[in-house]
């Protein structure tokens, strides 16, 4: 019998590269779809915003018009509205009241009764109800309920003898900010709570029982205790509910088209009618560079605070 | 228990008890309200406003699956969110095995942080330079668009769950396979697919809902009426000047359907672990 060698066989050369090369093989194809998806339409949307390019030319090399889009763009006082909307009343009131209205209904169904009351099922479900909701059908069922004839809310307040006639509430200055404000809210409020209720969960519950034998009341422990340890959370969820706010299109789209007149237009709404109502991309475009921007230097501003907190 | 039982006061249970599914069932009363109103007759929809039950119908749901475009509409959702799903979840799974089980290669650290990032970018500005890039690519309206913006749009959220799940499953279990001589595509495929599998269902869970609920790409990608999604079509029927609200309710409850049924069955561990998720960021 011949004798085998005792140690493991040494690895062939190709071998090694080929440990090397794998999870370069593996990741691939993911960064090249990014890549097509993320980093190309972002350079080219950059490029296109210093063009003229009607939506009808598309595949010719536009006009370069150097920052004349940003200058029309910026100049127009329709953007100055636009921005304002965009960041105060679709932005910021809804991240503000989401925040507020969210960590209200988290502390309180975060009680422990409703898990000893075997509970916790039917607050799921219920608190999941406008969350399953597609935004389209949260738009189409607030149009709905507030119905100028036959909505409920007009025939409540009728009812009540509050107002002798159905107010149109989508089509008045006075209340469409509100009107469109509700339906953001109701559709997305579910996340926040949820994230919230997550981040409650996991603080143990010897912190508060501490606190209770040291004497502590329940108001303290909530605003000494409990939100401190929140913070990491409501962090994170300002900063993506702002995001996605901020960039968001459908609900002023469905509710009101920027409507009445350019009232409720936002700068999601403006890029969108500007590059496939009216056409014109570069301009377009240019609104979405300015939109971008804003973004990033929210972000920055942001990372920065958290930065210097920690 | 016995802790709970210490500061427990019946009355303040009660009244925590009743606030909370009081909020709560007003929360729900939108679309409890349309899920009502969806099965009325036409007639009734316009009149007996207060009262919770009329007589009920399904002419509604009739009338919309056979005299309306809505089940084209239902289909093309059904396509386009599974194949994206389904693709998106395959590349994502690939992918996340390459960071899980490679932790030192250079370039990582900078390929996850982009890989983040793309959750924080501005979707909205995508659409412009893509429908360029679709139509250079005669592939305007033809819902392979839809279908490839989808897994793009999903697959960064998809890497980042599924490699939180794949950190979890212990090495030997790939170091065993490959003793055996399995390929690491087989590895990914065989061994560790069937283990990963309750961070799969979540992940495909998210990515099929956010293809499902997609308005604007949709909108502005598909331009002819048989290749529209379930958003687009349903918002076609609360147009600007004419509304067929008896449409509008029984078509709102159908989209609602897939995501209503999918989130009753796992409301539990998906409340979790998007949650979960969502907080990692």
């Amino acid at each position: 019998m011949t004798v085998l060698p005792t140690s493991a066989p040494a690895e062939e050369p190709a071998q090694i590269l080929g440990k090397k090369l794998e999870p370069y093989l593996l990741v691939l194809p993911a960064m090249l779809i990014l890549a097509f998806f993320f980093a190309g339409p972002a350079v080219y949307n950059i490029a296109l915003a210093f063009q003229e390019l009607s939506l009808f030319d598309l595949g010719r090399e536009g006009k370069w018009v150097g920052f004349a889009n940003f200058a029309e763009v910026l100049t127009d006082p329709s953007t100055g509205q636009s921005l304002i909307n965009t960041t105060l009343w679709l932005t910021i009131i809804t991240v503000v009241l989401r925040l507020a209205l969210g960590l209200g209904l988290a502390l309180l169904l975060n009680a422990t009764v409703f898990s000893r009351w075997k509970l916790g099922w039917l607050v799921r479900s219920l608190i999941l109800v406008p969350w399953v909701t597609p935004p389209v059908v949260a738009v189409a069922a607030w149009k709905w309920l507030l119905d100028a004839r036959y909505g409920v809310v007009n025939q409540a307040l009728m009812g009540l003898g509050l107002i002798d006639q159905g107010i149109p509430f989508l089509a008045r200055t006075s209340t469409v900010w509100g009107a469109i404000e509700t339906m953001l809210i109701w559709r997305e409020l579910p996340f926040v709570v949820i994230t919230i209720l997550a981040a409650l969960q996991s603080i143990p519950s010897e912190l508060r029982e501490a606190a209770r034998i040291d004497g502590a009341n329940e108001f303290q422990i909530q605003t000494r205790i409990v939100l401190p340890l929140l913070k990491p959370v409501l962090a994170v969820i300002t900063l993506l509910t702002t995001i996605w706010t901020f960039n968001n299109f459908v609900y002023v789209w469905l509710a009101t088209r920027g409507g009445p007149g350019d009232y409720t237009q936002v700068l999601a709404t403006q890029m969108y009618t500007t590059s496939f109502v009216d056409y014109r991309m570069g301009a377009g475009a240019a609104v979405g560079v300015v939109m971008s921007l804003i973004m990033f230097a929210f972000a920055l501003v942001y990372f920065f605070v958290i930065f210097r907190e920690k | 228990m016995s802790r709970d039982s210490v500061n427990s006061h019946p009355i303040r249970d009660l009244v925590t008890v009743v606030l909370g599914v009081g909020l709560l069932l007003i929360l729900a009363f939108p679309f409890i309200w349309v899920v009502l109103i969806s099965f009325r007759p036409e007639a009734d929809i316009f009149t007996r406003t207060f009262q919770l039950v009329t007589t009920f119908t399904l002419e509604n749901y009739a009338i919309l699956l056979e005299d309306s475009p809505f089940p084209t509409y239902l289909r093309n959702s059904l396509v386009v969110c599974t194949i994206a799903t389904v693709v998106a979840v395959t590349i994502a799974m690939i992918t996340a095995y390459g960071f899980s089980r490679n932790r030192r290669f250079v370039g990582r650290q900078t390929l996850l942080i982009m890989v983040i990032a793309t959750q924080l970018f501005p979707f909205v500005i995508l659409i412009t330079p893509l429908y360029a890039t679709f139509f250079s690519l005669g592939m305007i309206n033809n819902p392979l668009a839809l279908i490839i913006s989808y897994i793009a749009v999903n697959l960064p959220f998809c890497i980042y769950m599924l490699l939180g799940y794949l950190d979890t499953i212990p090495r030997d279990l790939d170091d065993a396979a490959r003793i055996d001589g399995a390929t690491t595509l087989q590895i990914i495929f065989r061994v560790i697919l069937p283990v990963a599998w309750p961070g799969i269902v979540t992940v495909s869970v998210y990515a099929f809902v956010s293809a499902w609920d997609e308005f604007l790409f949709a909108l502005t990608l598909m331009t002819s009426d048989e290749n529209k999604t379930v958003p687009v079509g349903l918002a076609g029927f609360f147009g600007e000047y004419t509304t067929q609200w008896n449409l509008v309710m029984a078509a709102s409850v159908i989209s609602t359907l897939p995501t209503l049924i999918i989130f009753m069955f796992l409301q539990r561990k998906l409340v979790s672990d998007l949650s979960a998720g969502a907080v990692k960021t």
